[in-house]
């Protein structure tokens, strides 16, 4: 049972504090947290799950807000988390992203919200659609309005149907004149090559989203060509378990506009779209940097917004490098970023620099990872095949559409 | 506070956000006390009231106190505008707590709200009221939940079972019981969304009684994958909570390995230490870690605590699962359809409902099954890096438990340079725990990355890692200890750059590494030695350097080549000693000392590099090595002595004290230590004292196995256990041969004349009789003799035997005990003293005989209109016929002047007419036999006539129906019938249950929370017994010993209870009676379940004393009702 909710902004203000049960929490809690922060730097911000002398805190940290709930007594943590994070996927919905102002400005909706998603610190309603339903998002017509005439309100006045329902995750009954579904298969590759090259790990975390704007009530069955590459999945609360247990269909009745039907994961894949051959040689005080990006073209899609980063080691005074295509940029916090974009057709793009070590060190002993970033348009890296998507209670006409991209998960290659 | 956060925040953002400000609350939260709020909080218009809310609301966001206006806020909850009252909500839930007066003011306007046609307001009504949380108006909000809860609306009733909690916290126990109520109502509803917020209260308001979810768990468990997920979290715990409580556990799940093994366990007793390693070394296919997975299991089952505090003590088995609390996955079906519904929830999107799925999986599921949780454990580390920590630190405990589980999985514990140091450092412990002999050279290819990595604390633990995987799998110890080796040569970790600490523990973890693996086989390591000792002079790490020089140490008569490198090497030591720090130095002395012992060439090179050592060390600054060499030099000094004398004569083989001390302490190669110590703390998988290691508050271990009982389990179902029982016992058992060793002959004929006299002879009403029969016994108070067998061979109220009768008492107590019982002549005390050791405990030996229970009047001469007189005491005997029958001794006397005749008792449903006492045996033997109803009343053998004056005394056996409601009889006398009604009294629905103390301790721990009922009395009866004794100064008695008999007999004269045992106060103040402790056992007549009470004294001896009375019993009802009624006499003044 959460006994409080702080939203802090990242220069250790309390922005917001909600409290949810008859325990009042003291924001002093806050001062105790951000003096362990400050005292022991990242590995406590970092930390999820914090035994303080009077509570036990939960932290989730996103675009710079820190969402800290408190409890004193046993509940299973991975709700509380899980409940941070809906809250704020919820509120960067709401508000359009996330970072100190807009929560200032929209403070009235954080608390409308809170207070519907969470009560006596037990979640209440957190499907995003019904919540839209009772809480008004801002928008333009909304500000301009309580511009003009200084009056808005943006709590509903009925109760969503669906609180109601079977269903709770659908408005009930919408009405459109045109019918469309659109689902995407968004992927993203996790790979890891070993400094000699080798690929360690290669896997794809997927996403099916859909995007529905159906009238009524319809129940939709999508099948794949091969769902026995998936590894593992899990589902939006609207698919129904047991056609999937027996034949791997998932039949649903999907939520109002957008959401994300299910996610999964392919393992063991063979091959990356894209090669970076990073080398580092140290001698005398001194490192020469190389390194080489290609595509391994096996897809016959263009590769968009290739970016590569990685961390300087400490122990390098300067840095000197250069790229024949693309830019370089070295960051404050000793960050290097190549961003490379799409790769020409007549050369291989490539970095090379020098590194100068510090004085007493003849050569580097700890080395760099770099993390590739990527984007394929209409790919969907995994093989996964989207066979067949069908409406029983069939309107007159429906719009199907579908997508695939792939993005760079955790690629990283060791050097 | 950071300022380069917010610089750059701050640019970036004002100029980009100023155009997006334009219409938001934004002025409100900069600037919210710039108008004065007041007046706009009184303005008729709904916008004006709006934005002075917001106002107020930025205020609290901000943490300042505007509790000031809430009289004006309150005002405001009659407005129509959901705006308005959505804002005065959130402000009054905030600070009704401060102003609870003025919070009153708003009740009316809920109460309205709540008989909206609107469901929302309706919900915001209910869950603001009761979130005020004030005690006075806990009963309309308990009223207006219980309206709720009927709601046609699903989200009103929803919002009902969220209140419980909310009214549950302010814990008035007038209302728990209707709290439950609602809850089992909630539970119940055909609504998946309500049923888990039902859940969820279930789980804060009454987790224990699981009786509400046996109704209806076979529909809770067909919903669950359709209620919300929140709910779920809750549900599935409380549904593993109940299959556990009534069924046990499952015989095929991994946490049945702890059976099995506990048989092995027996055998191999002594070899308990390498049981664990080879178990280790061989879990490669299917097996697993069985002491691990005992130890988890247990923890599960017990709680950490308990289970380890009781560790200590060394008798781990006390606690044995039976098998009956096992139960079989594969046929029982409640355990089947509980696993049916859960494993669809491993897909949910929900991680904490994944987690609670997999949870119940690991300790329900058969072991095949198992691995069903795998892939979506390992599938929820992709999720948002907070919930990766935590599914990490459970994955842990898995996957030391059963390392075959995530072996093949290895590659999906491999480390990514985003994420943080913990989880890190989790998923290397992990891969070093299921590495196996396929999987490690992958592993080690990895860990070899991991090493030139910029975070050297993260590069450290890998070195660890490494360590430990090679003692894992002997046959890798070559290859792991060739690469540390090769780390050690590096030329970073050498050098001493000044970015030291960092490189400093990565030479350290390497060495240390290097030292565990050789301590697993030293003879085949030497050359490692060797070359350890050869790097000495390039390694300059204070720690790495002791950490060699130890090992020089240790293994000085290792192979053929060690031993004659010593004298080079302790040369150089020596030679480097002035310039080393303190824990080097510290380890070159310790190390010159074990050579030194163990040597047999070069003696005299060694002595002088010791003598050498001490005149360096005895000047050094450090105050610890000074004193360290005073130690063994003193040590050494006989030593050397010795070896001279060896040397020189060879005679004496006599080596003294001190040469013995200094071989122990220097001599001997260290014990092989076993791998792991188990002391891990385990809480369940999934909850929050599982990260952070210890039990949080509420945290609740699963129930003991089948601790929901049988006939607990059957009490919807009506009665029909209770016959079984009572067939049962009629089919093995004639009733008229008792089971009840010592009552036999009391109990054996119930209807023969001799028992009655017999009885009658126990009985309370006459002890004079009886006391002859017994030893002389001039001071009743103490009585240590065999006559307390006697004693308790006619009065069960003693039956607790001579187990308790020798205990010793406080001193004083003692002298007046040694004086009485000089005289008399057993020979069975001081046996008995000498073996009953204990730190205060006394005993009373005789109370029983002086136990006079209460007599009862059914009939009053006045009333009868005959001059009958009839009085009914209830009986400690055990009626032998049914254990639902009580018995009761009823005593008739003829009051007037003439005879009265044809006396009988019946029950007054019953037909049967006067002639019953002829029919009495068979219907008995017809009742019992054909399982049928146990009869109200065994009819009574009826009096033939009495004449004036006489008396007569019959037994009754009764059965109530209740133990608060009268029985009604009727009583026909010279054909006369008169209704008269028998009150009963609980304090006899209870035998006595002979336990020794220790057996009483461990049942009354088991019985804690819900099952615990404690109220406090006074007591005064005590006061007149010591003035009585005052006046007498013959014996100067012990106070104590005085309250404790007038206690007990009071309360033996109430209740058919055993003393178990009277714990002598703490204090030394004699006249504090403070901690005085009696014990009484029994258990239920009708179910056999133990009834405990616990009484703790507290005051001063002469004062009225203050009482505190605790129940321990599983029938909760029952143990409330014996409560109340031992209070109720305690305070009642004896009569005469």
């Amino acid at each position: 049972m959460l006994q409080c909710i702080f939203l802090l902004s990242d220069s250790g203000e309390v922005m917001l504090e909600k409290q949810l049960t008859g325990h009042r929490v003291d924001r002093s809690i806050c001062d105790w947290f951000w003096d362990h922060v400050i005292s022991q730097g990242d590995s406590f911000k970092s930390q999820p799950v914090i035994a303080s002398p009077t509570h036990y805190l939960f932290q989730v940290v996103r675009e710079g807000i820190t969402f800290l709930a408190c409890t004193q007594v046993e509940m299973p943590p991975l709700m509380g988390i899980e409940f941070l994070c809906r809250v704020s996927d919820v509120l960067s919905d709401y508000l359009g992203g996330l970072n100190e102002d807009v929560i200032k400005d929209n403070f009235v909706i954080v608390y409308e919200l809170l207070d519907e998603m969470i009560d006596n610190g037990f979640p209440l309603t957190t499907e995003p659609n019904i919540l839209r339903e009772m809480i008004a998002p801002p928008n333009i017509v909304s500000k301009v309005l309580s511009v003009v005439t200084g009056n808005s309100s943006n709590v509903s006045d009925t109760l969503p149907g669906a609180t109601g329902s079977c269903i709770p995750w659908r408005a009930a009954d919408p009405k459109y004149a045109n019918n469309e579904v659109y689902v995407d298969l968004v992927e993203e590759m996790d790979a890891v090559i070993n400094r000699d090259g080798a690929l360690v790990k290669c896997e794809v975390y997927g996403e099916v989203r859909v995007n529905s704007h159906l009238s009524g009530l319809p129940d939709l069955t999508l099948s794949f060509a091969n769902p026995s590459i998936l590894d593992d999945v899990r589902f939006h609360p609207c698919v129904r378990f047991r056609p999937w247990e027996s034949h791997q269909i998932l039949s649903f009745v999907p939520p109002d506009g957008e959401f994300k039907l299910m996610s999964y994961r392919v393992k063991k894949l063979k091959s990356t779209p894209i090669y970076v051959k990073p080398q580092l040689s140290s001698d005398a005080g001194k490192c020469r940097v190389n390194v080489l990006v290609g595509i391994r073209n096996d897809h016959g899609k263009t590769i968009d917004s290739i970016t590569l980063q990685f961390q300087l080691p400490p122990c390098i005074l300067s840095a000197d490098l250069t790229s024949n295509t693309g830019t370089v940029n070295i960051l404050g916090n000793k960050t290097c970023s190549w961003s490379i974009g799409r790769i020409p057709k007549d050369k291989t793009p490539s970095l090379s620099g020098t590194l100068v070590l510090e004085s007493e060190l003849e050569r580097l002993h700890v080395f760099p990872t770099f993390r590739v970033g990527f984007k394929i348009m209409g790919v969907a890296l995994s093989g996964l095949q989207i066979d067949k998507l069908d409406l029983k209670t069939a309107p007159s006409r429906l719009y199907k559409g579908f997508r695939a991209l792939t993005r760079a998960g955790e690629f990283e290659v060791r050097s | 506070m950071f300022p380069q956060f917010g610089a750059t925040a701050d640019t970036l953002s004002k100029a980009s956000t100023m155009v997006f400000r334009i219409g938001t609350d934004a002025h409100l939260y900069d600037d919210p006390d710039d108008v004065s709020i007041a007046p706009l909080l009184d303005s008729k218009f709904d916008s004006e009231k709006c934005e002075a809310l917001k106002r107020l609301l930025a205020l609290i966001a901000q943490g300042i106190d505007v509790s000031n206006y809430f009289p004006q806020v309150v005002k405001n909850v009659a407005s129509q505008s959901l705006e308005v009252k959505k804002l005065v909500y959130l402000y009054l839930l905030h600070y009704a707590e401060k102003r609870p007066n003025e919070a009153l003011l708003s009740i009316n306007y809920f109460q309205k709200d709540l008989g909206d046609p609107n469901p929302l307001v309706r919900a915001w009504a209910l869950r603001t009221m009761a979130g005020i949380r004030l005690h006075v108006i806990a009963p309309l909000v308990l009223v207006a939940v219980g309206k709720c809860a009927r709601d046609p609306s699903v989200y009103v009733r929803k919002c009902a079972a969220n209140a419980l909690p909310k009214l549950h916290d302010l814990r008035q126990e007038e209302h728990a019981l209707a709290i439950e109520e609602i809850v089992g109502k909630l539970l119940n509803d055909h609504s998946p969304a309500v049923v888990g917020a039902a859940a969820a209260a279930f789980a804060s308001v009454c987790p224990y009684n699981l009786s509400l979810i046996r109704r209806n768990y076979r529909k809770l468990c067909e919903i669950l994958p359709d209620v919300e997920e929140w709910g779920q979290i809750a549900l599935i715990g409380i549904l593993l909570r109940y299959v556990i409580a009534s069924h046990g556990l499952v015989k095929e799940s991994i946490m049945f390995s702890l059976q099995c093994t506990e048989s092995s366990h027996s055998v191999k007793d002594g070899s308990d230490a390498d049981f664990g390693q080879v178990k280790e070394s061989t879990d490669m296919g299917g097996t697993c870690d069985y002491e691990f997975v005992n130890m988890v299991s247990r923890c599960y089952i017990e709680g950490p605590d308990e289970y380890l505090s009781r560790s200590s003590y060394a008798n781990r088995e006390s606690f044995q699962l039976t098998d009956e609390q096992f139960t079989s996955g594969k046929s029982n079906d409640d355990v089947k359809i509980l696993l049916y519904s859960t494993s669809p929830l491993l897909w949910s999107n929900n991680s904490a409902v994944v987690l609670a799925a997999a949870g119940v999986h690991w300790v329900m599921a058969p072991k095949e099954d198992v691995k069903r949780i795998i892939k979506p454990l390992l599938f929820l580390l992709r999720s948002s890096n907070a919930s990766k920590y935590v599914v990490l630190c459970n994955i842990q405990v898995f996957a030391k438990a059963m390392p075959s589980l995530f072996a093949p999985y290895y590659e999906d514990f491999f480390i990514c340079s985003s994420e943080s140091y913990q989880v890190k450092a989790l998923k290397l412990e992990i891969l070093s725990s299921i590495a196996t002999d396929s999987s490690i050279s992958s592993i080690f290819k990895e860990f070899q990355d991991y090493i030139r990595d910029p975070d050297r604390r993260f590069a450290a633990d890998t070195i660890a890692a490494i360590g430990l995987c090679a003692q894992r799998l002997p046959k890798m110890a070559h290859i792991c200890v060739d690469g540390l080796l090769a780390l050690t040569r590096e030329e970073f970790v050498t050098k001493d750059f000044g970015f030291g600490d960092q490189e400093a523990g990565i030479l350290t973890h390497a060495i240390l590494s290097i030292k565990s693996i050789i301590k697993q086989d030293p003879p085949s390591h030497e050359k490692v030695i060797i070359q350890l000792v050869r790097s000495l002079d390039s390694i300059k790490v204070p720690a790495a350097r002791a950490m060699i020089i130890w090992m020089v140490g240790e293994y000085s008569t290792l192979g053929e080549i060690i031993p004659r490198m010593l004298n080079t090497v302790l040369k150089y030591l020596a030679w480097c000693f002035t310039s080393e720090a303190l824990e080097t130095k510290l380890q070159i002395l310790n190390t010159v000392c074990k050579v030194l012992v163990g040597a047999t060439e070069d003696v005299w090179t060694f002595k002088k590099i010791f003598s050498y050592l001490v005149e360096l060390a005895e000047c050094d600054l450090n105050y610890d090595v000074r004193d360290r060499v005073r130690f063994l030099k003193k040590l050494q000094s006989s030593n050397l002595v010795s070896i001279g004398q060896e040397e020189g004569t060879n005679d004496l083989p006599e080596k003294d004290l001190l040469h013995v001390v200094a071989e122990c302490i220097l001599g001997r190669q260290t014990r092989k230590v076993k791998a792991e110590s188990f002391s891990y703390r385990f809480y369940l998988p999934g909850s929050l004292s599982q990260i952070v290691l210890h039990a949080a508050p509420g945290y609740e271990p699963l129930p003991k196995p089948c601790s929901l009982l049988l006939d607990d389990r059957n009490v919807p179902e009506g009665t029909s256990e209770i016959k079984k029982t009572v067939a049962d016992y009629s089919g093995t058992d004639d009733y008229g041969t008792s089971s009840e060793g010592s009552d036999d002959e009391s109990a054996s004929d119930y209807d023969s004349q001799h028992s009655v006299a017999e009885s009658s002879g126990s009985g309370r009403g006459d002890d004079s009789e009886f006391t002859s029969e017994g030893n002389d016994n001039a001071d009743p108070l103490i009585q240590i003799s065999d006559f307390g067998n006697a004693s308790e061979n006619q009065n069960g109220v003693s039956q607790s035997g001579p187990a308790n009768l020798g205990e010793l008492m406080s001193d004083r107590a003692l002298e007046s005990w040694l004086d009485e019982q000089s005289g008399s002549s057993n020979p069975g005390i001081s046996e008995q003293s000498q073996v009953r050791i204990s730190s205060a405990r006394i005993s009373l030996g005789d109370v029983g005989k002086r136990v006079k229970p209460k007599c009862y009047s059914l009939l009053d001469p006045a009333t009868s209109g005959n001059g009958l007189k009839v009085d009914y005491s209830f009986s400690s005997e055990i009626s032998s016929m049914s254990h639902l029958l009580v018995c009761i001794e009823v005593f008739f006397k003829n009051c007037s002047s003439e005879t009265i005749s044809e006396i009988t008792l019946v029950d007054e449903d019953s037909n049967r007419a006067l002639d019953a006492a002829d029919k009495a045996a068979d219907v008995n033997q017809s009742s019992l036999a054909s399982s049928d109803n146990v009869p109200t009343l065994v009819p009574m053998e009826s009096i033939a006539s009495l004449e004036p004056d006489q008396t007569a005394r019959r037994i009754l056996h009764v059965r109530f129906h209740h133990h608060l409601l009268p029985l009604k009889l009727a009583l026909y006398c010279d054909g006369k019938k008169l209704p008269v009604k028998l009150r009963p009294d609980i304090g006899y629905f209870v035998k006595p249950l002979p336990m020794d103390v220790e057996v009483f301790i461990d049942r009354e721990s088991r019985l804690p929370g819900m099952f615990e009922y404690t109220r406090s009395c006074a007591f005064t009866d005590h006061i007149e017994e010591l003035n009585k004794e005052n006046g007498d100064s013959l014996f100067v008695k012990d106070k104590f010993l005085a309250i404790c008999e007038s206690l007990a007999l009071k309360i033996l004269s109430n209740a058919n209870l055993c003393l178990v045992s009277i714990d002598m106060p703490v204090a030394a103040n004699l006249d504090d009676a403070s901690g005085l402790r009696l014990r009484f056992s029994s258990e239920i007549l009708s179910s056999s379940i133990p009834c405990l009470i616990t009484i703790t004294v507290e005051g001063k001896c002469s004062d009225p004393l203050n009482l505190s009375i605790k129940v321990n019993c599983e029938e909760t009802v029952f143990g409330l009702n014996l409560l109340n009624r031992i209070a109720n006499f305690l305070v009642e003044r004896t009569l005469g």
